[in-house]
Parts: structure tokens; sequence; C-alpha cells
């Protein structure tokens, strides 16, 4: 499903990753564990195709690194959820607007657009707060409407970038145990923490990286 | 309208919304701007217009041999009209050249003389394709070498200071013309990038989560399509509204056409578009 066979990545002069090669198969709930700057963020973001190799390649689903046009990469990540520490939600929009967004920036239609808004937020517990502002929600409930929106376009693999970095320890967990439902479900999730810990008891394979080598 | 289309349309409009200062700004410098080129623009136009009608009115005067009768006075007029460069020639009597004198000077010759002293002439009025210092000298010696003409004045002078003169002016509106029109993208662009910048966020999460580049460009251009027609319709107010304030105070000294006022507003709408497609090509940069 996922496959980075000798993957560098190089940038002024800088080596931020150095012959990384991982296969994630479907399904599976991967641990990606190192310290800051280790490469964890560059390593998610190659998968997502926001960045590109220097050398070797990376092939999730059927599109390859090496090969693939601008074109299509817009396709390849709505197969692809993506959730960050910061959130990056839209603080002038409601919960509605903030998931259903995915859906419209991909040309969904609006019928569709509602039904599947309301199941994701289900899915996330938040339904009863689909018309409040993202600033009045808590960490906890701000991260869970990052992952109903990563969840939007039904992704085979959802990549988390430090995804409890802003949250106190409660809600950490809240968002572990739904990370693992949503996992459970077949979704595959790729997990970057610095925090081994947390994915050691949820995780199914944990790899660690440092300083852009995976050991 | 697609449903693409119809989105791209309502973000663009709510995008003047969401970026009310920065709208603000983009709108008020399109139309400064636009007000600036406007009126650089018309009074160039005037200004050529002047031009045009200073040398419209140089005549060739040819002055018609004393001896000549009448049936060879009219064959020297057909004559003088199959010449290249004649545009129209307009025969002026004896007795009206003295009127003219008398009405000029508020003398009479007659009186001083005991007869008419002043020839027949023909006036000469000059093609437009022929209104260079070089080519009225031609034209003059072309007409001079014609039997039964006696003479050929004309104010060579002026012709010439109005001819190097224009060259002047234009070689200078050329160089406004350029700058004026550079700084207005400039400062366009810029000013529409700092719209862009502030829907930063907006434009990553598109790209997150897999919008193409069409979708996540097509509301930006509209939202800037719609600040440079408003801008454009300010600065057409204000051009209209200055144009008409010194008319008022110096009776239609400037005449400006509708197409000016329609190109103006068009060319705002054009620079934004531009001005936003090079902000955003800022942002969707290739992996």
């Amino acid at each position: 499903m996922i496959s980075i066979k000798d993957a560098w990545f190089r940038v002024g002069g800088h080596t931020i990753l150095e012959s990384v090669s991982l296969e994630v198969k479907l399904g599976e709930f991967l641990g990606i564990v190192g310290a800051s700057g280790a490469g964890k963020s560059t390593l998610l973001r190659l998968i997502h195709m926001e960045i590109l190799p220097t050398r070797g390649q990376v092939i999730v689903d059927d599109l390859n690194s090496l090969t693939a046009h601008p074109n299509e990469i817009p396709q390849h990540r709505r197969k692809i959820g993506f959730i960050f520490q910061d959130f990056k939600l839209l603080e002038d929009r409601d919960v509605y607007d903030n998931v259903a967004f995915a859906l419209w920036a991909t040309g969904v239609k609006p019928k569709r657009i509602k039904k599947r808004v309301f199941q994701v937020l289900a899915e996330v517990g938040l339904s009863h707060k689909r018309y409040t502002m993202i600033p009045r929600l808590s960490g906890g409930e701000q991260q869970r409407v990052a992952i109903a929106r990563a969840l939007a376009n039904e992704p085979f693999v959802l990549l988390a970038d430090e995804p409890t970095g802003n949250l106190d320890p409660a809600n950490t967990r809240e968002i572990m145990t739904l990370l693992q439902r949503i996992n459970r479900k077949g979704t595959a999730v790729l997990m970057a923490t610095h925090k081994a810990d947390l994915v050691e008891r949820m995780a199914s394979r944990v790899v660690e990286i440092h300083e852009g080598r995976i050991g | 309208m697609s449903l693409n289309l119809r989105y791209a349309f309502r973000e663009g409009l709510l995008g003047l919304k969401r970026t009310r200062l920065s709208s603000i700004l983009t709108v008020s410098t399109i139309a400064v701007t636009l007000t600036l080129f406007g009126l650089f623009m018309a009074v160039t136009y005037n200004l050529r217009r002047m031009v045009s009608h200073i040398r419209e009115q140089i005549l060739l005067e040819v002055f018609v041999d004393p001896t000549l009768d009448t049936p060879q006075t009219e064959q020297l007029g057909f004559r003088i009209g199959d010449v290249s460069g004649v545009a129209e020639s307009i025969y002026v009597s004896r007795d009206e050249a003295l009127s003219r004198f008398k009405s000029e000077l508020g003398e009479d010759p007659m009186a001083i003389l005991g007869e008419n002293p002043l020839p027949a002439s023909f006036q000469v009025r000059v093609a437009e394709t022929h209104r260079s210092s070089e080519a009225i000298d031609g034209l003059a010696q072309a007409l001079e070498a014609l039997n039964g003409v006696d003479e050929v004045m004309y104010k060579g002078r002026l012709f010439e200071l109005v001819n190097r003169y224009s060259v002047y002016v234009y070689l200078v509106d050329g160089v406004l013309f350029f700058l004026v029109l550079v700084a207005s993208v400039f400062l366009v662009a810029n000013t529409l990038r700092l719209t862009i910048l502030s829907q930063k966020k907006i434009i990553q999460i598109m790209e997150l989560v897999g919008a193409t580049r069409g979708f996540i460009r097509r509301p930006y251009l509209i939202l800037g399509m719609i600040q440079g027609a408003m801008g454009g319709v300010f600065a057409v107010a204000s051009v209209m509204l200055v144009v008409a304030l010194v008319n008022l105070q110096f009776d239609r000294l400037i005449l400006v056409p509708w197409l000016l006022y329609a190109g103006l507003w068009a060319l705002g709408v054009g620079l934004a578009f531009w001005g936003s497609r090079i902000g955003l090509h800022r942002h969707l940069q290739a992996p």
C-alpha cells in the first residue's frame, strides 16, 4: 500500500532524510517515533506528496513519486487523511462547514456532502456541536473536527503528525482511542510522535527515526 | 452553471466579506491607480486631439498669376486638386481677399492705393498623409511648379514647430504611459497578493484535502475580478468627475470618448485578474 524505497530528502545542503525504506500494509497502525527534527513530519509529507524525495522513490497505492504528474496529486491526496498538532481548521467557520469544506473542495455533490458530514461527525462524537464555531471548542474537540475532516473523503490511510502535541492527558487519551477505533474499521494509521509510550500500547508496529534514518 | 462554478462565484463573493480589510485596500489601490492612469489617458488623448487640430489648420496659400482669366483660373483649380497631398482647395477671389483684409486689419487698401492690390488665391488644405515638414515643402514646390501659380506661401515655421514639439510630447507621453502602466501592474499585483496571503491558510487546507489547482484558483480569480471591477467603477467615476469640473471651468476643454472609460474599467478587471494569477502562483507551487 505504501512503499518507501531508499528515499532521501535534502534541502539547502542539509539532509533531512537519509536512505529511508519502509513498507506499510493496509489497515496497519504504525507508530513513527523520534525526537523533534528527526524527520518524522518530512516522512509524512513525502507520503502525502507535498514534497518529493530528492533520491529514491515513494509509492502510495499505485502512484509513484518518480512518475507522478502534478495533476495526479490532488486525486492522490483525497485517498489520504492528514491531521496535525495545530489542527489547521478554519476558525471563521463552524464545525459543519469545516468538515463539509473537504468535500466541497473535492467536488462532492451537496446532497452527499450533508449525509457524509453527519456520518463523520457522529463517528467522532461531535454531532451535537455541528454548528459551533471552532474557537468555542476545546483542543480535543478541535482535533476531533480535524479527524472528521480527514475521514470525510473515506481515506485508506490517516497520517497523524503529533496529533496530541497540544492536548492535555485526558484529551490525548480520547484522541488515541478514537484513532484506534478508526484503525479497527480498516483505515491504516501512521502516527508520528516524540512520545514513544503513546503508540507502543496501540500501534501494531513502531519504527524509530533518528537524524533522518530509520533505526 | 456547474456546481464548481457556482461554488467559485459564491466563494469569490464571500471572499470579499472575509477579506474585508485587504479587499478595501485592493479596491482603493486599483481605484487610485486607474484614476491616475485614466486622467493621464484623458490628457494624452486631448493633447493628441489638439496637435491634430493645429495641423489641420495649416493651409498653403497658392497665389494665382494675375494675368490668368477666369477659365484658366478654373483649370488651375482642377490641376491643384490633382496634386498628391492636396486634401481640399478653396478659391479666394480678389474681392474676397480684399474684404478679408479689411475685416482682419480694419483698413481699406482701395482708399489708399486706389485699386485692389491683392491677388486671387487657392487655399490648400494638406492631406493627413502629407503633414510632415518634408512632405509639406515638397507639396509647396509641386504647387509652385504649376503653370499659372505665382507664389506659394505657408507658415512653414509654425508647422515645423508643431511637428518638432509633438514628437517630444509623444516621446514623453510614451515613456509616461509605460511607467504608469508598470507602476499600476506592480501596485495591483502586490496589493492582491495581500488578499491572497490573508487566505493562505484556506489555500493550504484546500491543497491538503486534495482540491485541484483550478478549483483553488477560481474563487480567487473571481474575487480579484470583482475587486478590479469595483476599483474600475470608482476610477471611471473619479475621472468623469474631474473632467466635468475642468469642463465647467474651461468650457468643454477636455473631451473623453466612452471607449476610454470602458477601456479603463476593463483594464481594472484585467489587472486584477492578472495580479491574482501572479499572487496565486506563488502559493500554489507544484511539489
